[in-house]
């Protein structure tokens, strides 16, 4: 493929934030990313173009995240909550953070990036396959097919992976974010809000949010499909929060790794 | 000729009904017998899926309250069923074939899930739990029918992986 270089790169900011959205981690990240190229540029003669570029790349991209997650432990459903009691402890982590917030390009906060951010943390407490073939389907916009494709799976597995994580996120959500439950648990997004934008006016931001507008509608499925929306706007490398997000995503990994 | 047609037809019904039949008990002086079959239009990957991962039972399976631990070959597993709830049975997974056969049980009995394809696009499901032993009459009226439970997990069982192959 002659323009092969010219492709990877056009599909480098996608397969950027899917690793991200995986392994929490822009190092990981990162290296998975180079080491898909270089693994894609070694093996370009077994592109038999069966599948487009991008599900190949996806393919090879999702391989080196399973292999690197393998030994690692999945999340808990109430990580974020875990996150934010050992952040209250860390001065240091809010002087940083307000540091990002005052000085970088990248350090705006905003509702709906931390939206995006907190369903990468929760959906680590999935098994890593029923994580992957969410995003693939919600964020990335792969069809089951090439998710079978992806995942080396049949697409009734593709389905069931797909079906399991998608209700299971439902479920969780529903219980915890407050955005769209008014007995949910969860309100750090409004919390950070106030702490780094202290003249906003919270319900103003949040009108401005399709899924906290429709929240009254209680369609749950609706409200997902909405929360991925969010998702699918957000590029977290290049998005205006990015920095900001990505050193809270830091700290929230090396919480969870050291917690489990 | 006429005689053989006639025999054939007789037997069709029988067969599809034996895999769809509601549950039933057979009692014997030192054992019982609950068993319950139905057919699944889905794939049976799906459907061992469904009967192996543990932690998501209690999303789709209105009989089980919880199921701890993982469903694998000899591992141990902690179950509490809509049955007795404040009861946690613990059980040993004895016999693990993939899209074939699953056993879990303890020392009083064993419940058993087949899995059978029809070569439709369906697949025969059947559950049998039977409990028993030298002790049994002394405790078999303490436990409850399992009838209605049954006829559940296998209806939830259908509409959850029925359904994931519309999707």
């Amino acid at each position: 493929m002659e323009n092969f270089t010219t492709e990877f790169e056009r599909i480098r900011p996608q397969l950027r934030s899917y690793i991200l959205r995986i392994t929490a981690s822009v190092a990981d990240t990162e290296d998975i990313v180079q080491e898909t190229w270089l693994k894609a540029e070694r093996n370009l003669d077994s592109f038999q173009g069966n599948a487009s570029l991008k599900t190949w790349l996806f393919a090879i991209a999702s391989n080196l995240a399973k292999d690197h997650l393998r030994l690692k432990k999945r999340w808990t459903e109430d990580c974020t909550d875990i996150c934010r009691q050992a952040a209250l402890g860390n001065r240091a982590f809010f002087e940083e953070a307000m540091n990002i917030r005052m000085t970088s390009p990248q350090g705006n906060f905003e509702i709906k990036e931390h939206i995006a951010f907190c369903f990468t943390c929760i959906a680590k407490s999935l098994p890593l396959e029923q994580q992957i073939a969410l995003l693939l389907k919600e964020v990335y916009e792969f069809k089951v097919k090439e998710i079978a494709v992806i995942m080396d799976l049949s697409e009734a597995m593709a389905k069931y992976y797909l079906h399991t994580a998608r209700s299971k996120m439902i479920e969780v959500f529903d219980r915890r974010c407050a955005l769209i439950n008014k007995e949910g648990i969860c309100h750090q997004c409004t919390e950070l809000n106030g702490i780094f934008n202290p003249k906003q006016n919270a319900q103003e931001e949040l009108a401005k949010i399709d899924m906290a507008r429709a929240a009254e509608s209680g369609d749950k499925e609706h409200l997902f499909d909405l929360r991925m929306q969010v998702l699918q706007g957000i590029d977290p490398f290049e998005s205006g929060a990015a920095e900001l997000q990505l050193h809270h995503l830091e700290h929230n990994r090396k919480v969870m790794e050291g917690y489990l | 000729m006429t005689k053989l047609l006639m025999l054939f037809a007789m037997t069709i019904p029988t067969f599809v009904s034996a895999q769809n039949a509601p549950a039933a008990t057979v009692r014997k002086t030192f054992s019982r017998t609950t068993s319950v079959s139905t057919v699944i239009k889905a794939d049976p990957a799906v459907i061992w899926a469904l009967l192996t991962n543990a932690a998501d039972y209690k999303r789709w399976n209105s009989t089980v309250v919880s199921i701890e631990g993982d469903i694998e070959p000899g591992e141990k597993i902690r179950l509490k069923s809509t049955l007795d709830p404040k009861r946690t049975f613990k059980l040993k997974v004895k016999t693990f074939e993939p899209e074939k056969h699953l056993v879990w049980g303890d020392s009083k009995g064993n419940r058993s899930y087949t899995l059978t394809p029809n070569g439709d696009g369906t697949v025969a499901f059947s559950m049998v739990e039977k409990i028993g032993g030298l002790m049994f009459p002394m405790y078999a009226k303490y436990i409850p029918p399992f009838d209605a439970s049954f006829d559940r997990f296998a209806a939830d069982l259908k509409q959850e992986a029925e359904k994931i192959g519309k999707e």
